[in-house]
């Protein structure tokens, strides 16, 4: 499961709500720690990035590989892991789409943040597989 | 010779290392000694055919290979190799 601290929750939350009626989208720095329940990924931190889309943002977005090389650096700086990635569906649910699916990676938590109206409405996390064909809901507090 | 920087998921294959010093004098030859010594990480990183996954960028300190001559990009000792994968997406 993935547990999302007050302040960047906020940040997030804030982040898409700025960005309606186009998705924005980010990381999330934390650490993983061991329960007898499992592991459960706790995000101190998260990071805006900008969506580099060439096009139409309301129903899309992108990451520069270089914006997630300097998040995955700024999170080993900090003693802290890159555990997750985080985007908006502006007036949309927040399910994990096909588009999402083709073009995760099965190393990361995503979170999915609707935002209706331009108000935060309900989020999220989806654990996409290997081969990029299912994604798994996954247990999210916050 | 060089330093690859593993991915927090990935440090499962590594013995929880979160680098790994490979030999090598090329992107191509520090990637496939990094595969032996950690042969679970292999499946991560290439496809049956030998391919680094369509998701896996590597950058070469802070230059994505596919710029520098890809899998022949030489490596002196000091350089860091990164693995960064492609992310996107859309509501539709
Ligand atoms: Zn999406």
């Amino acid at each position: 499961m993935i547990r999302i601290e007050t302040e960047p929750w906020a940040a997030m939350v804030a982040h898409a709500q700025a960005s309606y009626p186009n998705e924005c989208c980010g990381a999330m720095l934390g650490t993983t720690v061991s329960t007898p329940d499992g592991d459960t990924k706790v995000v101190h931190e998260a990071i805006a990035l900008q969506n580099a889309f060439e096009g139409a943002q309301a129903a899309r977005y992108e990451l520069r590989p270089e914006d997630l090389l300097a998040s995955d650096k700024a999170a080993r700086e900090r003693h802290m892991d890159l555990i997750g990635i985080y985007h908006s569906h502006p007036d949309c649910d927040a399910y994990f789409s096909t588009t999402d699916l083709q073009n995760s990676c099965p190393w990361y938590s995503f979170v999915v943040l609707s935002i209706q109206n331009g108000v935060f409405h309900h989020a999220n996390s989806w654990l996409p597989n290997f081969d990029q064909t299912e994604a798994a809901k996954e247990e999210l507090t916050y | 010779m060089a330093k690859v920087l593993i991915p927090t998921p990935l440090r499962q294959f590594t013995a929880k290392q979160d680098s790994v010093i490979a030999p090598g004098a090329t992107v191509g030859e520090v990637l496939a000694s990094l595969t032996t010594q950690f042969p679970d990480l292999r499946k991560q990183l290439f496809t049956d055919e030998g391919k680094v996954r369509s998701f896996v960028n590597v950058y070469l300190n802070d230059e994505d290979i596919r710029y520098i001559g890809k899998d022949a990009a030489p490596t002196a000792d000091g350089d860091t190799l990164s693995l960064v994968p492609s992310i996107a997406g859309g509501a539709r």
